[in-house]
């Protein structure tokens, strides 16, 4: 793991992508919330900026942007964070998972799961 | 210098020659006046007078020959001395230099006296083979004493290097809880990173690490900033989109990361550092200002004598202020000019060049992905992909495994055109039972004078 890493890695740590912070501000943004550009990337940007904001052309989850980037989720978030302060992003957050009693009843459920087992 | 041998042999001679010559002129001369004397005497008085004179001519015979022993030995001893002079001139202006250089070279002791003429005197000798030896044991002190600092510093590199690709592959690992302590984990190993590089620079070892790639300005200014203590106090304003060559990447982000330190660490904690970058035709320039203390005009021409073209001279090093030392170095080795000067903001800027050589453009594609397709080692092959759309040919190299990318189906994210699959397996089985049938009807084909070919399957058997 670790000289496959030295090879390839970046000269950039962390903290200097964050700028020393290692928590977000805001909470709100899950790491499925979905994330849109509003504008431009302009000159002068922080380079991951730049990347999150071509890259949410189309709505795009958290955790796509960390993959992507190549970064924590956390720092992403810090990242997000600061873009959502600038007004540069918006989030959307997914909707909320269905209420229980939309839910299938569990015994009907495991009645199914026994079905497929004897299949 | 041999041939100083027998003229000095003749000079230690005591100078007699002249005495034996003076003393028969000077006993024939007063002799001959004593007998002239003694003869004009009237007889009465000439036995007195005889006396008289006779001691009165051994006198002067004796004092004269004496006067002329002083005169020559006098004369003689001066001439010795100049020669001793001219000896121990010629000691210190020729010898002695180049046996310190042979010394500084790395020749031992004996060897470098072997090397040199031999002074004819004695003491001479013994002082050049003292000198020798104690030249070369200085010498091979500071050999070793460098040569043991180059490798531990060497070791530190690659403890803090490994140590930080740890840390980041924890810092993708963990939660959030964690990752504040690690990321300051990170920040001090990286400062350890620094002072071990600095150690391995001013002891003429190689520096920390080699990018295999060019690096881009933002990389290379956070690279730095990365390394001091007071990072959040720097302030970059670039939109320079130039990568450093990956060799010279390193020097140049160590170079900058001491000056930033300096400049960090001579203003006062709540001001701000300001790094400007500037894209010139002759390369990139970097701009360090700082709104410290300014500097006096002797500090600012101490500071510019560091980091001039002058090879490093580790006399001048301070044991606490190495860091324009090491910039000094890296400067003259990647070929980068600083300079120093009043800062617009009160305290003192630095302005470091970086020259058209290290500087390379890189082409940014428009596609986010690309940086995706940078991150695949070079080393590996790419192995032909042959209908494959373009986009998956990077990341589906690395595992050899189809993957999906967003609104793509999976059908289409796996490779059009399999790699070349073995021969189909049924007729690898038949090949054994086949293959010496064949052959056997073949042969008996031959035998028979070329008849029609029977079915060779299983008759043979």
């Amino acid at each position: 793991m670790t000289s496959w890493r030295v090879d390839s890695e970046n000269p950039d740590r962390l903290y200097t992508v964050t700028g020393g912070r290692s928590r977000a501000d805001e909470n709100s943004l899950d790491v499925v919330s979905l994330i849109v550009s509003e504008c431009e990337p302009t000159p002068g940007m922080q380079s991951e900026h730049v990347r999150i904001l071509r890259m949410c052309h189309r709505p795009t989850a958290v955790v796509e942007i960390s993959a992507e980037l190549g970064l924590p989720v956390s720092v992403v978030r810090i990242l997000l964070c600061d873009l959502l302060d600038t007004g540069r992003i918006t989030a959307r957050h997914p909707p909320s998972a269905p209420a229980k009693a939309q839910l299938p009843d569990l015994e009907i459920l495991k009645q199914v799961l026994v079905g497929l087992q004897k299949l | 210098m041999s041939a100083h041998t027998p003229i000095r042999r003749l000079a230690e001679r005591p100078p007699m020659g002249q005495v034996l010559l003076v003393l028969p002129a000077a006993v024939i001369i007063t002799g001959g006046v004593c007998l002239w004397v003694v003869a004009e005497t009237p007889a009465a008085g000439q036995t007195l007078v005889a006396w008289c004179l006779g001691a009165a001519a051994v006198l002067l015979c004796v004092t004269v020959s004496f006067a002329v022993y002083g005169a020559q030995r006098t004369r003689h001893l001066r001439d010795r001395l100049a020669e001793m002079d001219a000896d121990v001139a010629r000691l210190a202006d020729d010898t002695l230099p180049v046996l310190v250089q042979r010394l500084r070279d790395g020749a031992s002791a004996d060897t470098a006296l072997a090397g040199i003429p031999k002074p004819a005197d004695r003491n001479q000798q013994r002082i050049l083979w003292t000198l020798a030896q104690e030249v070369g044991k200085g010498e091979r002190m500071r050999a070793a004493a460098m040569s043991a600092c180059a490798n531990a510093a060497g070791r530190v590199q690659a403890l803090a290097t490994s140590m930080l690709a740890d840390l980041r592959a924890m810092e993708d690992r963990h939660s959030e809880e964690v990752l504040g302590d690690l990321l300051k984990l990170d920040h001090s190993t990286a400062q350890a990173g620094r002072l071990a590089d600095s150690i391995a620079v001013l002891t003429g070892a190689r520096s920390g690490r080699r990018w295999t790639k060019p690096i881009v300005m933002e990389s290379i200014l956070r690279g730095a900033v990365g390394r001091i203590s007071a990072y959040q106090r720097v302030r970059v304003h670039s939109a320079s989109t130039v990568a450093v060559a990956g060799y010279a990447a390193e020097g140049v982000m160590h170079a900058l990361a001491e000056l930033m330190d300096n400049a960090t660490s001579f203003s006062p904690p709540s001001e701000e550092v300001h790094v400007y970058v500037e894209d010139v035709s002759a390369g990139v320039v970097i701009t360090v200002e700082d709104c410290g203390l300014v500097m006096s005009a002797a500090a600012l021409s101490r500071a510019q004598k560091a980091v001039s073209a002058e090879p490093l001279d580790l006399t001048t090093l301070s044991g606490t202020r190495l860091g324009l030392a090491v910039v000094g170095c890296l400067a003259r080795k990647h070929g980068l000019t600083v300079s120093f000067r009043p800062s617009s903001r009160g305290g003192t800027g630095v302005v470091v060049m970086i020259p058209q050589q290290l500087v390379t453009q890189v082409a940014r594609s428009p596609r986010m992905d690309a940086p995706r397709a940078a991150r695949v080692p070079a080393a590996r092959p790419a192995r032909p992909v042959a209908a494959a759309p373009a986009e998956t040919s990077t990341d589906d190299d690395l595992y050899g495994l189809p993957k999906r990318r967003r609104g793509q189906t999976l059908a289409a994210a796996s490779p059009a055109s399999p790699p070349p699959s073995p021969p189909p397996p049924t007729a690898k089985t038949e090949r054994p039972h086949s293959d010496p049938g064949a052959r056997f009807s073949a042969f008996r084909q031959a035998s028979r004078g070329g008849g029609p070919t029977t079915p060779p399957a299983d008759d043979t058997r």
